[in-house]
């Protein structure tokens, strides 16, 4: 895939006539593009500032360095715990979603089965269902499949939120490849399964990454779900774990919301800046619907 | 001032820690804790481990209680953590954060309609009714008078609910509380201005303040904090202390002249700037950060924040001025305790007496935190009384002896849906685009629904 | 082929887990949504049967309407100003050199990765009446009477979180249409080139048609984003002043959790479903049907 633009570069000066307002849409998108970077840099800032200086001096570099903010925020809080549990639920509901999503794509869009159609709307369904809406009924099934007190209590509602989405995803990108994908398939003897995943799992990869990508977005930053639901000190997540800053924010100080903020952000942060190529060239996947 | 009350806040949870470490000397896992990560849990979870190998026999207990506020993380670290073990050497007890406010009410509405209640939890008027209408919640009084517990309250009549139960533990600070206004006396110095004893003074000294650039007055408005807890019965009361009595115990509404005064006031104060720009959405941290500061001359706040408020040596505090000469301060003031907010007990807990024991062990730690920060308390810890701050003084000294202390509406009268409209309405108050003819014509339809009397 | 491969045992295979997962925790608790709509519940116990009554509350009360009026402002900010802002930002992308570009990309996703709480909390401060940065700026540039009070105004509140809602995923939109704009072949571009087309004239007759597929996904989603819009207006301003600020999702938290009325609450959630489905549908049915091949 090429990530040059559309056109080649010598025909770059026909695109805006005028340097003019060529001028002016730049000057106007790096200044929006700088504002899309404030917020790291505005927590990275808090972050180092005393409480008085955050309030006094909310937007300015911070004069003097305090880094006691985050050995604060790590001590108090059991930031690990939370860190690991945030992982394992993150994974945990990619692994699941991305596993059961991308058969049940798959099935609808490559297997003859009479209720496909009937199946696919009624997957879609849950693209409008806000996970909000139901935390009192989803409460009470995952206490009486008795999954509460496990990481599989937040796992299993989350697959099953993200589902919707993936499968829409994967079936408008299976439905474009060739048929005789699995004929070749077919011809060697590969049943179904292996088919499946020799030859479309790594072929839908790349529509696999983005759903990588915006269920980690969804279920990082997940909070009214997980705090009713991971109740007990070592399941929780860290938005959970850190309920104290986040929810009550002005009551501590902010140079320690700071240094939390940033420190739960981070490996979304990180994440992001390593798969950012490959993000992109999945959204590229991703957009292609229908 | 703030750095100094933080590093105090580590001397003392690092020197408990120490004293505890070296009295359950051969315990390892608690002295390899380090010292500087009391962390709640942590403490809790090493404390789990020994258990299940000492004894299998404990008594498993879950809380929940409210963690959102200061003195509470305060209590927490330095009151329950420490000494929970050897108070309560038969029980485990797991700690669970209730956030507060809002987050609190609505997890324990959803443990409840789950019937997964813990054992012991805060307590509070926004979920009582509910909570007691399902079995949720138990009366304490053959437990706590077997034990003598009961003893211990000053004014043990004070516990009782309309209906003669005791439904919830609790230090009986709260009934020490009491709204004020704090200023800053070099301030009101700086522009020239002296303590009102009117609510028209109120309104001129404001207007002198802010032409002088100060910001005259603050309060937490956002969700209609301030309106709801305190700023509305205020303003009826200073015209009318018996309308706002009436209120409480629902013996008039908002046709009343007195009380629909009331939300006018509210009005008036918007109107003439006596509050910043914005005032409706100001939440709780920034509102005290705008005092301590010092942008905003005056404070209206609950004695809650005496203690931390004292550390400052400028800052004093006036009752709120009469706007009629039905209201004096030394005769007429609002208190905010109420019987059920504290430490209750589950109705259906399998281990009631040992769970009672626990919400007095809670209502314990309380008392001794409150006493430790000079505040008065009406639960007896046996400790010699403190030195108390001057300003501290001053206080119990003015109110202690008003006759006519009234209930807090927000507490004593409103149910569920009342008590969040009123937030709505009285946040609409504060926006100063809103007609305090509105306001009373909305509330009154809102109070002739209110179910909190309908018994 | 296909014959060979879809037995009962596979579909089954491939079809079950999925399906049993959606249904269970996705579909299912929609179930007891709907009976408790249908009774006065307090969120404790059920207090009897109402039949529609709660719909019938629910739609005479006026903050329902506020709601909605507010739900519907969020979602035409975003489809008539973040949509074209998005659009033009990725072809503004396009026409960059890699080295722009890039940073570009990297840039633009940046805030649609964080926490609402965290982008809440930073527009707070910019939005802060006294001393915030918006007014700062007005003021030194002699607009003082431009200020405001951003949140607790009527006229300002919802505007204003409107603006954060789109500047936090204007970015991850403009990337989805760039990703289209990537797939479009060249050979359409020279075409017009030799007719002498102008980049306006290029980009509404080519590229934009063109990326209709990709336009229709954004919309879905942007729509029914904008629909269960709730967070920011939790985090900064929780709904107020008063009503003025809540959204469909925040009056049925309020309703149910604040008012302990879960009926009603219930009721309003199985509406604004409902309300979803339509739009959806609408959106599926009416815009770009046509299947465009390139």
């Amino acid at each position: 895939m090429s990530f040059k633009g559309t056109l080649p570069e010598k025909n770059w000066s026909f695109k805006l006539e005028g340097s003019f307002l060529k001028l002016l849409s730049r000057v106007f998108w790096v200044a929006v593009g700088c504002t899309f970077l404030f917020p790291l840099y505005w927590m990275v800032t808090m972050s180092l500032k005393s409480k008085s200086e955050a309030y006094d001096n909310p937007f300015g570099l911070p004069t003097s360095w305090d880094w006691l903010n985050f050995s604060e925020a790590l001590s108090k809080y059991h930031f690990y715990t939370y860190f690991e549990n945030s992982v394992i639920y993150t994974t945990g509901t990619i692994v699941i979603t991305l596993a059961t999503g991308s058969m049940l794509a798959y099935c609808l869009s490559r297997m003859q089965w009479k209720f496909n159609t009937v199946m696919l709307f009624y997957v879609s369904m849950g693209l409008i269902v806000p996970i909000e809406v139901v935390v009192i009924p989803l409460f009470q099934l995952v206490k009486w499949m008795q999954i509460k007190n496990s990481h599989l209590g937040l796992i299993l509602p989350y697959s099953g939120f993200a589902i919707a989405s993936c499968v829409l995803m994967l079936y408008a990108f299976l439905r474009s490849l060739p048929k005789e994908l699995e004929e070749a398939a077919c011809i060697d003897g590969a049943n179904v399964y292996q088919t499946y995943i020799k030859i479309i799992f790594p072929i839908v990869m790349p529509a696999l990454v983005t759903q990588c990508v915006l269920i980690f977005i969804r279920i990082w930053n997940e909070f009214p779900l997980a705090f009713i639901i991971a109740s007990k000190d070592q399941f929780r997540p860290l938005t959970v774990g850190l309920l104290g800053f986040f929810i009550n924010v002005g009551v501590t100080d902010w140079g320690l919301i700071g240094a939390s903020m940033l420190l739960s952000s981070l490996p979304m942060i990180i994440v992001y800046l390593i798969g950012n190529e490959k993000i992109e060239n999945a959204l590229t996947a991703g957009a292609i619907l229908k | 001032m703030k750095t100094k009350s933080k590093a105090a806040a580590m001397l003392l949870m690092a020197s408990t820690l120490l004293v505890s470490s070296a009295c359950s000397s051969g315990n390892e896992t608690k002295s390899n804790e380090p010292s500087d990560n009391p962390s709640p849990s942590a403490t809790s979870k090493e404390d789990n481990k020994n258990t299940t190998e000492t004894d299998s026999k404990k008594i498993k207990m879950r809380v929940i209680t409210l963690t959102t506020d200061e003195n509470r993380n305060n209590i927490m670290e330095k009151f329950i953590k420490p000494n929970i073990a050897s108070a309560l050497p038969n029980l485990e007890v797991e700690f669970e954060p209730g956030g507060g406010g809002e987050d609190m009410a609505n997890k324990l509405k959803t443990l409840n309609a789950s019937g997964d209640m813990p054992d012991v939890f805060w307590n509070d008027a926004g979920y009582f009714t509910p909570l007691k209408s399902t079995g949720s919640i138990l009366d304490l009084t053959p437990y706590i008078s077997k034990d003598g517990f009961l003893d211990k309250y000053a004014v043990p009549d004070a516990l009782k609910h309309v209906d003669n139960g005791i439904y919830s533990l609790s230090s009986g600070a709260d009934t020490y509380f009491t709204p004020v206004i704090f200023y800053h006396k070099d301030m009101f110095e700086e522009a020239g201005v002296q303590v009102p004893t009117t609510f028209d003074e109120l309104i001129q000294i404001s207007k002198t303040l802010k032409s002088k650039g100060m910001i005259p007055a603050v309060t937490p408005g956002k969700d209609g904090w301030g309106p709801k807890l305190f700023m509305l019965q205020q303003m009826i009361q200073i015209g009318d202390p018996q309308a706002m009595a009436d209120l409480v115990s629902n013996k008039t509404d908002f046709n009343n002249p007195s009380v629909k005064e009331g939300a006018a006031r509210i009005e008036t104060l918007v109107k003439e700037g006596v509050f910043p720009d914005g005032i409706a959405n100001i939440d709780y941290g920034p509102a005290m950060e705008m005092f301590t500061s010092k942008k905003a001359a005056m404070l209206w706040m609950f004695t809650w924040e005496l203690p931390n408020l004292a550390k400052d040596e400028t800052v004093d505090f006036f009752p709120f001025p009469s706007a009629s000469d039905k209201y004096s301060p030394t005769e007429n003031v609002q208190f905010w305790g109420s019987p059920i907010n504290g430490y209750a007990v589950n109705g259906k807990t399998k281990n009631p007496e040992e769970a009672v024991k626990l919400a007095e062990f809670l209502a314990m730690a309380d008392a001794l935190y409150f006493e430790s920060t000079g505040a008065p308390i009406s639960l007896q810890t046996g400790n010699q009384a403190m030195d108390r701050s001057p300003l501290m003084q001053k206080f119990v000294d003015w109110y202690n002896p008003i006759p006519n202390k009234i209930a807090s509406f927000a507490l004593n009268s409103l149910d569920a849906r009342t008590s969040a409209e009123i937030s709505t309405q009285g946040a609409n108050l504060l926006t100063g685009e809103y007609a305090a003819d509105d306001f009373n014509v909305a509330m009154n339809k809102i109070w002739s629904e209110n179910t909190w009397f309908d018994k | 082929m296909n014959k060979y491969f879809s037995t009962k045992v596979s579909i089954f295979v491939f079809a079950f887990p999925a399906l049993l997962l959606f249904t269970l925790f996705c579909v299912y608790p929609l179930l007891p949504e709907i009976w408790m709509s249908l009774h006065k519940h307090d969120g404790f116990k059920n207090l009897g049967f109402v039949g529609l009554n709660n719909y019938k509350e629910v739609m005479a009360s006026p903050s329902f309407w506020t709601a909605h009026k507010n739900t519907y402002l969020i979602v035409a900010i975003s489809l008539l100003l973040g949509l074209p802002l998005s659009m033009m930002l990725s072809l503004f992308i396009d026409a960059q050199t890699p080295k722009f570009r890039r940073f570009f990309k990297t840039v633009a996703m940046f805030p649609a990765i964080l926490s609402v709480t965290v982008v809440a909390q930073i527009w707070l401060a910019f939005y802060e009446p006294n001393w915030g940065l918006f007014n700062e700026i007005l003021h030194s540039l002699g607009l003082s009477s431009w200020t405001h009070s951003w949140l607790t105004e009527k006229k300002t509140v919802m505007p204003s979180i409107g603006v954060t809602f789109l500047w936090q995923y204007i970015g991850l939109n403009a990337l989805l249409f760039y990703t289209g704009i990537k797939t479009i072949p060249k050979s359409y571009y020279e075409a017009a080139l030799i007719d002498g087309a102008n980049y306006i004239q290029v980009c509404l007759r080519i590229t934009i048609p063109l990326l209709q597929n990709v336009i229709k996904y954004v919309l879905i989603l942007s729509t029914l984003g904008s629909m269960a819009f709730y967070s920011h207006v939790r985090v900064m301003t929780a709904g107020g002043p008063g009503d003025l600020s809540r959204t469909v999702i925040y009056q049925m938290y309020y309703t149910a959790f604040d008012t302990s009325e879960f009926g009603k609450g219930t009721a309003i959630a199985v509406i604004f479903i409902l309300e979803c489905l339509l739009i959806s549908f609408v959106i599926q049915r009416y815009v770009a049907r046509e299947k465009l091949e390139f």
